[in-house]
């Protein structure tokens, strides 16, 4: 893989051109001071953020909120017809735990089947992301093999070096990219290599924390009991959901209809969130999970132990957004910290 | 690809099954002739039957995929969407997505055993496609022993076919209701002591149980008494489920997804699941 290097001052100059080409998705801070994904519209009216992690994943651009899964009608002909947007668009300035977070939602909808709408999107979709030189408060995905930079599965990964960013493609998009606007890149020198390689290692001495993912993982395979960890963490959650839906990751939805009149509507598929007390509730009342307790276990489990064994890593990808997130602290920086401070059986002597 | 596109059928014909009027039996037919040519499904399977405007339900399919033409779908009015289905008319339209999930391995395991079928109130949906698919191919199968029971003789599903397959010397049927009723002469008693009762050989033999958790919880021991074991035993699990086809992460049990990976199971891999009831 042969590195490029593009000077800082040629980035929205780049942008500009790729955006005339298509949709550009890139983190943007609004007048209220948060940094969000945005399509972008005009970049001398939108303020590109690249200092800030952005406080959304792309989730919501692969697998929106409310997702029109068809439109039905039912006057005349009872039909129910699909419903598939997709256009061509890069994504820039993504960090390496979304890319990885995408990547997971890649494999949780190919699974029986591909879904159409998720891979619709996702095929027309270019990934370029830049690693974390200083990874911010609350991150850990140096603990989950997500981050701060990856080997593979970007399109495009840049590296801030100051003045310019390196720039390297995994796959054949990627290449495209540069191919096409070959002239705002230059190849990368001896001594860019070195000072990209530098970047990468003083990033990994610059975390804040540590998080000690593996060994909780190895305990949760274990089944010690949590029934205490459980109490803790549902007598704190609101029930607000909102870890499942700033998760990068959470991908459980309902399906719902919309009615626009008496005789045709649109059904969405919504996003929707294990610790809701309705989530596993039947007709008719019986919930088989009916304590918050367990919602709460099956929302850690689901991420810590069951993907572990399904997909071999957890589907975590240290973000840290849960933590922002939570006012309760119930979140997974807190979570694996109660796992690992349990008394095992074994070591209880 | 993954669609959750229904296939528009209409609904051909509605049998009140039930005395207290919550238990309905919809036969719909698929509108489009290539649908109908298409559909293929196994006894133990579900769909999702959807009502526009209204949402989906998971419903076990009811009939045996060799009654041809249509399908059957036994309905108890329990929440919002079933309470609309009630209302529907014959000749009125609906959609089905489906089949999913796996049924019962008719075709497979069961094939040259003796068929036990245990079943308690409106549970015997797809147990009744399963009796009809192995009437259809009776040869394949050896002695077929059915416990069934209800409240109440009212309560009895499908109570005309009961009468048919009573007078087939093939089958070997126990029905039975919880107390005594003006008018019943058959058996009376809980589910569970009639199979004690009855105690079917578990030799060469696979039982297919299916009704509340209580009665499953007790049918158990007079089986075991006599010699039945897990791996031998098939369950069908039901929980909410809204795409049916392993995502949405509404049904699954630990690693399990109903819809995908049951409902239909043995008891002893219901067993290996992780506790969450």
């Amino acid at each position: 893989m042969k590195g490029l290097i593009l000077k800082k001052d040629n980035l929205v100059p780049l942008l500009r051109k790729i955006r005339k080409g298509g949709k550009l998705v890139a983190p943007v801070q609004n007048r209220h001071g948060d940094t969000l994904f945005e399509v972008i519209d005009d970049l001398d009216r939108q303020q590109l953020d690249l200092e800030h992690q952005a406080q959304s994943s792309l989730k919501p651009f692969f697998f929106p909120q409310n997702d029109p899964l068809a439109t039905y009608n039912c006057a005349e002909d009872y039909s129910f017809e699909p419903v598939v947007s997709a256009e061509p668009t890069v994504y820039f300035g993504l960090r390496s735990c979304d890319l990885t977070a995408v990547l997971y939602m890649d494999v949780i909808f190919s699974q029986n089947g591909a879904d159409t709408l998720y891979f619709a999107r996702r095929k027309e979709a270019i990934l370029i992301s830049l690693g974390c030189n200083q990874p911010f408060a609350h991150c850990f995905c140096n603990n989950t093999g997500s981050g701060p930079f990856l080997e593979y599965g970007f399109d495009l990964q840049f590296t801030d070096l100051g003045d310019s960013f390196y720039v390297e493609a995994d796959r054949a998009r990627g290449e495209e990219l540069l191919e096409r606007w070959s002239y705002f890149f230059t190849p990368a020198d001896e001594d860019d290599r070195k000072k990209q390689y530098q970047a990468v290692l003083e990033a990994r001495s610059n975390f804040r924390r540590t998080v000690h993912v593996d060994p909780a993982v190895k305990r949760l395979a274990a089944d010690p009991d949590l029934q205490p960890v459980w109490r803790e963490l549902s007598d704190r959650c609101q029930d607000c959901g909102g870890c499942a839906y700033i998760c990068p990751t959470c991908t459980c939805f309902t399906i719902v209809d919309q009615p626009l009149a008496e005789t045709h509507g649109i059904r969405l598929r919504q996003w929707d969130s294990c610790t809701f007390s309705g989530f596993t509730r039947m007709a008719g009342g019986h919930n088989p999970v009916n304590h918050a307790e367990q919602a709460i276990r099956r929302r850690f489990l689901h991420k810590l132990k069951i993907d572990v064994e399904k997909h071999g890593r957890p589907s975590c990808v240290g973000c840290g957004r849960c933590v922002d997130i939570c006012f309760g602290g119930v979140d997974m920086i807190r979570f694996i910290a109660m796992v690992n401070d349990l008394k095992l059986p074994a070591e209880e002597k | 690809m993954i669609s959750y596109l229904p296939y528009p059928v209409r609904i051909d014909d509605i049998t009140v099954e039930t005395e207290d009027g919550n238990l309905k039996t919809f036969k719909l037919v698929l509108e489009n002739e290539a649908e109908r040519q298409a559909w293929n499904h196994v006894p133990g399977q579900f769909a999702m039957l959807s009502l526009a405007g209204q949402g989906e339900i998971p419903i076990g399919i009811a009939s045996s995929p060799t009654e041809e033409g249509h399908l059957l779908f036994t309905v108890n009015r329990a929440g919002k969407v079933t309470t609309a289905l009630h209302q529907m008319k014959v000749g009125d339209r609906m959609g089905v997505r489906g089949p999913l999930g796996n049924g019962f391995p008719v075709a497979d395991k069961l094939k040259g055993r003796n068929i036990v079928i245990i079943a308690g109130g409106f549970a015997f949906t797809t147990l009744r496609a399963t009796l009809l698919y192995m009437l259809a191919n009776r040869d394949n199968y050896g002695k077929i022993t059915v416990i069934y029971g209800a409240r109440t003789p009212g309560m009895l599903l499908y109570r005309d076919e009961l009468a048919q397959w009573a007078a087939r010397d093939d089958v070997d049927l126990h029905v039975t209701i919880d107390r005594e009723a003006e008018g019943w002469d058959g058996l009376v008693g809980f589910v569970p002591t009639i199979a004690g009762e009855v105690g079917p050989s578990p030799e060469n033999a696979a039982a297919l149980i299916c009704g509340p958790p209580i009665m499953i919880k007790f049918t158990m021991p007079p089986l075991e008494k006599i010699g039945w074991t897990d791996d031998q035993v098939y369950l069908s699990l039901e929980n909410r489920m809204k795409c049916g086809v392993g995502l949405c992460g509404h049904c699954n049990v630990g690693p399990f997804f109903v819809c995908k990976d049951g409902p239909v199971l043995t008891r002893a891999e219901a067993s290996r699941l992780p506790v969450e009831f």
